[in-house]
C-alpha cells in the first residue's frame, strides 16, 4: 500500500481549510440574500425573475423613501400553504421578512398566526387613504378583514367568471349569453357545443382546486362546503371609509363543515350529470398552464378563469376576438367565487412603520402602475384595471371588476386558518363524487364533511 | 495444575523484543491517527446531515410542532393519531399494494428483458438495448410523471387518443381510482426497472456458459435451463434486486403526487405523501416524524424478511 507523505497530507489539509475558508459564506448561510442586512425585506410568491421584474418598484419605492432600503425575496411556492411553509421556515431560521405577498387561501392563516394588523397605520394616514378606498370594491377589502382587523389592502384579485371560445360559439350558432343566464341555458350551451363539434373537443373543462373548481357552482346555488357566516366588528373601518356599507363585517367566519347541504349536494349532482353526459371533462388536478393552450387551440368550449387569464391568452397567440368571458350561469343565486392578493406585516418585524410605508406606496395608483404592467390579473383599484384592460381583454372586459359591483354578494374563496387541510378534504373527494354514479355524491360528501370535522377538529 | 502448566507454556514462547514490539505499536497508533484524520470529514458529514437529524426526527415524532411555536411534548398522541386515522391507514396500504404489484412487474419485465438481451441479441444490439432501457432512470420522476399526466389524459391524451383508433375509450385513466392506480405503477415500473435490468445483466453475465452447454447436450429446452439454471444462479442477484426495489418502492412520492395528488379520494395517496403534507401542508410536523418513523421501520422489517427468506431461496455457486 503507499503511504502518503507528510507533506502530502499537510498540503492536503492545506487544500481543504482554504476550500473551506473560501466557501465559508456559503456553508454558514452569510451569502442568503438578505441575512444580517438592514432592508426591509418583502416576501413574494414567485421566482427569482418575478423578483428582478420587480427591481422598478423597488427604484420608485426608493425615490419616495431614500431611507428606507428594500429588497425583494421570492418564495416559490406550490400553493399557499406551500409558500406558507416556506414564509414559516424563514422566520424559524431568524429571516423572518418584514412584509409578506398573501392570497385570500393564506389571508386567515397568516392573520391568525403572523401578521400584524394595519388598523392603527389605515387610521393614521387615512387622509391619504381615503382616495384608494374609493377606487376599491369593499368587498375585496372585507375579504382582508379578520375578527375584526383588516390585515391586507388588496392589490389584484380575480372573480371566476365564464371563458368562452368564440370558435366554439359561432360554430354551435350561439350568442354571448344574457347576464343572467342559468344553469339550464349553461347546459343547453354545452349540448350545442358538443353537437356542432368535429374531433377532441370538450364543452366544458374544469380544474379540481379551490378557485375555479367546484366552488363557483356551490355558490351559484346560494351555498357552500363550509357554512358562510361572518366576524362581528369592523365598524370602525367601515364607518370610516364606507360609510354607507352599512351591512358589512369584521370579516368572513369560516368554522362550520357544510358538506351535507342539500344544496351542496344539488351543485355536486348537477357537475355530476354534465360529466356523465359527456359535456363536462372529469376535473382535473392542478393549475391551468396546460389549459390555456388547450383553450388557445380551441379544443375547450368553456373553462372557469378571471382577468389573470387574458396575458396568458395573449402569450398563447389568441386575438381579442377569439374568446370572450361571461359571468358564471345562475343557480338559486348569481354570487360568485373571488380571491385576492395583498400584502401583509408580520408580526415579528421591527420595521412595522417602513413596512407601512411599502404597503402603502403600493397601493398608490403609480405603485399599481408599476405592479401591474400586464393584464394578468384584475387590479384591485377600478380605474388602473380599466386601463390595463380595455386594450387588450376581451370584448367584455368589463366584467372582470363588474363582478363584485353587479353581485355584490360575492365571496372570498372559503379560506379558514386551516385552509391547507380545507382544500385537500375538497379535492379529495370532489374527484370522487363528480366521476362515479349518482349515488357516489352522497358517499362522496358524507366523506367531505367527516374530512372537514377532522380539520377543523384538530386546532 | 492447569494454571502452572499454562504458566510454563508462555514462558517457552519467545517474546518480541521490547523495543521492536514499542514501534510496531507507535506505527499502528500512527496510521490509526492518520485514518482518523481521514475519516474525520466523513463522519461528521454522517453524523451532522443524517445521524442528528434521525435522531431530532424520532424525538419529534413524541412532539407536536408547527415550527414557529415552541414544541410540546405530546407522548404516543401523534401514533394514536396514525393508529385511528383512515387516510393514512388507507396511505400505508396503498403503499403496500403498490410495492407487491410494482417490484413483481419491475422484477419480471427486468429479468425476462436481460434474459433476451443476453441470449437472444446480436452483439452489437446489446449496448443500445442497455443504454435504452436505463435511460429513464436518469431522468427525473416529477417531470417524468408530468410528461405521462399528458399522455394519460382523459380528454386529449396520446393514450386515448390511439384507442380511440382502434374504437375503444376513453378511459378515464387519472379520475377512478382503478386507473390511477394502474396508471402510477406504469410510469413508476418503466421509470425504474432499467437499473434492476443491468442488476440482473450482471448477474447473467457471471453465469459461466459450460453450464448451459453442459445442459444443452443432456437434451435441457430453453424453459428448463431458466428455471432450473438461470434463476437458481441469478438468485443473489434478485434478492440484491428486490431489496433495493422493495426499499425504493416504500418511498414512492414523485410520480402519485403529479400525477394524482393521492387521488381520487386517497386511492393514490402513499405513506411518503402523507408524511409530506402532514409536514408541510398542514404544519403537523411531529406527526410527520412519527408517519416517518413507522415507515423506517417497515423498511427495516421487510429488508429483514427478505434477508430472512434468502436463506431457503437464493442459491450461491
Amino acid at each position: 500500500m503507499s503511504s502518503l507523505s507528510r507533506r502530502a497530507f499537510i498540503g492536503l489539509g492545506g487544500a481543504a481549510a482554504v476550500g473551506t475558508g473560501l466557501s465559508w459564506r456559503r456553508l454558514s448561510g452569510l451569502d442568503i440574500p438578505g441575512r444580517n442586512s438592514d432592508a426591509l425585506s418583502v416576501c413574494i410568491n414567485g421566482t427569482a425573475q418575478d423578483a428582478a421584474a420587480n427591481q422598478g418598484l423597488i427604484d420608485a419605492f426608493h425615490k419616495v423613501h431614500p431611507d428606507i432600503p428594500a429588497r425583494i425575496t421570492p418564495v416559490q411556492g406550490e400553493d399557499q400553504s406551500d409558500f406558507f411553509a416556506k414564509v414559516l421556515t424563514l422566520v424559524a431560521a431568524g429571516t423572518a421578512p418584514d412584509v409578506v405577498m398573501v392570497a385570500t387561501e393564506g389571508t386567515q392563516l397568516f392573520a391568525d398566526r403572523l401578521a400584524y394588523p394595519l388598523d392603527e397605520f389605515v387610521m393614521r394616514d387615512k387622509a391619504d387613504m381615503q382616495e384608494y378606498f374609493d377606487d376599491v370594491h369593499p368587498s375585496l377589502v372585507e375579504s382582508f378583514m379578520y375578527k375584526g382587523n383588516l390585515y391586507e389592502l388588496p392589490m389584484d384579485y380575480n372573480a371566476a367568471n365564464m371563458f368562452m371560445s368564440s370558435k366554439a360559439m359561432t360554430m354551435a350558432g350561439l350568442d354571448y349569453p344574457d347576464i343572467h343566464w342559468t344553469w339550464d341555458d349553461f347546459h343547453g350551451y354545452l349540448k350545442a357545443m358538443k353537437k356542432a363539434a368535429t374531433g377532441s373537443f370538450r364543452p366544458f373543462f374544469w380544474t379540481n382546486r379551490l378557485f375555479g373548481g367546484i366552488v363557483p357552482w356551490l355558490y351559484t346555488n346560494d351555498t357552500s362546503f363550509i357554512k358562510p357566516q361572518r366576524f362581528t366588528g369592523g365598524r370602525w373601518f367601515w364607518n370610516q371609509f364606507y360609510p354607507k356599507e352599512t351591512q358589512r363585517s369584521g370579516g368572513f367566519r369560516w368554522t362550520e363543515p357544510n358538506a351535507e347541504d342539500p344544496k351542496v349536494i344539488e351543485a355536486f349532482e348537477f357537475m355530476q350529470e354534465l360529466i356523465a353526459e359527456n359535456l363536462a371533462s372529469s376535473p382535473v388536478q392542478g393549475g391551468g398552464n396546460e389549459l390555456v393552450s388547450r383553450f388557445s387551440e380551441g379544443v375547450i368550449g368553456m373553462t372557469p378563469a378571471g382577468g389573470y387569464w387574458v396575458e396568458g391568452l395573449i402569450e398563447a397567440g389568441m386575438k381579442r376576438t377569439d374568446y370572450d368571458a361571461a359571468y358564471f350561469p345562475k343557480g338559486r343565486t348569481q354570487q360568485h367565487q373571488f380571491g385576492s392578493t395583498g400584502y401583509t406585516i408580520m408580526k415579528s418585524s421591527d420595521k412595522k412603520d417602513e413596512a407601512w410605508e411599502w404597503i402603502k406606496f403600493c397601493s398608490t395608483l403609480d405603485g399599481m402602475r408599476i405592479v401591474r404592467r400586464k393584464p394578468d390579473s384584475t387590479a384591485a383599484r377600478r380605474s388602473w384595471n380599466t386601463q390595463l384592460y380595455k386594450n387588450a381583454g376581451p370584448r367584455h372586459w368589463d366584467i372582470f371588476y363588474n363582478t363584485v359591483d353587479k353581485f355584490p354578494t360575492s365571496a372570498p374563496i372559503p379560506a379558514p386558518p386551516q385552509e391547507a387541510a380545507v382544500e385537500s378534504a375538497l379535492i379529495k373527494n370532489v374527484t370522487s363524487a363528480v366521476t362515479g354514479s349518482r349515488k357516489h355524491v352522497t358517499v362522496a360528501l358524507k366523506n367531505l364533511q367527516r374530512d372537514l370535522e377532522q380539520a377543523f377538529g384538530e386546532e | 495444575m492447569a494454571t502452572t502448566t499454562a504458566q510454563t507454556v508462555i514462558a517457552t514462547v519467545p517474546a518480541t523484543p521490547p523495543a521492536a514490539r514499542s514501534l510496531k505499536e507507535a506505527n499502528r497508533r500512527k496510521q490509526g491517527r492518520m485514518a482518523g484524520w481521514f475519516l474525520a470529514p466523513t463522519v461528521i458529514g454522517v453524523g451532522l446531515f443524517t445521524v442528528v437529524p434521525m435522531i431530532a426526527s424520532i424525538v419529534l415524532a413524541f412532539f407536536s410542532w408547527d415550527i414557529i411555536s415552541t414544541p410540546k411534548f405530546v407522548g404516543l398522541d401523534n401514533f394514536a393519531t396514525i393508529a385511528t386515522s383512515s387516510t393514512i391507514r388507507v396511505s400505508f396500504l396503498n403503499t403496500f399494494g403498490f410495492v407487491i404489484v410494482a417490484v413483481i412487474l419491475q422484477i419480471v419485465v427486468a429479468l425476462g428483458l436481460a434474459v433476451l438481451v443476453q441470449t437472444k441479441m446480436p452483439g452489437w444490439l446489446r449496448g443500445f438495448f442497455r443504454s435504452a432501457f436505463f435511460f429513464p432512470l436518469i431522468l427525473s420522476a416529477a417531470s417524468v410523471s408530468l410528461i405521462m399526466s399528458y399522455l394519460f389524459n382523459e380528454d386529449f391524451g396520446t393514450i386515448n387518443k390511439i384507442l380511440a383508433l382502434i374504437g375503444l375509450g376513453p378511459v378515464k385513466w387519472l379520475s377512478t381510482a382503478a386507473g390511477a392506480m394502474v396508471v402510477t405503477i406504469i410510469v413508476y415500473v418503466w421509470q425504474n426497472f432499467g437499473f434492476t435490468f443491468l442488476l440482473f445483466i450482471g448477474g447473467l453475465s457471471s453465469i459461466p456458459a459450460d453450464v448451459y452447454e453442459a445442459s444443452s447436450i443432456d437434451g435441457a429446452s430453453g424453459w428448463n435451463q431458466f428455471s432450473r439454471i438461470t434463476l437458481p444462479l441469478v438468485s443473489p442477484t434478485m434478492l440484491v434486486a428486490s431489496v433495493m426495489a422493495i426499499i425504493s418502492a416504500l418511498q414512492i412520492f414523485d410520480q402519485p403526487y403529479v400525477l394524482t395528488r393521492g387521488g381520487p379520494g386517497d386511492s393514490t395517496r402513499t405513506a411518503v405523501m402523507v408524511i409530506y403534507q402532514s409536514a408541510f401542508t398542514e404544519l403537523h410536523f411531529g406527526l410527520a416524524a412519527a408517519i416517518g418513523l413507522v415507515l423506517m421501520l417497515v423498511i427495516m422489517l421487510a429488508t429483514w424478511a427478505q434477508f430472512k427468506l434468502s436463506t431457503k431461496f437464493v442459491f450461491y455457486m
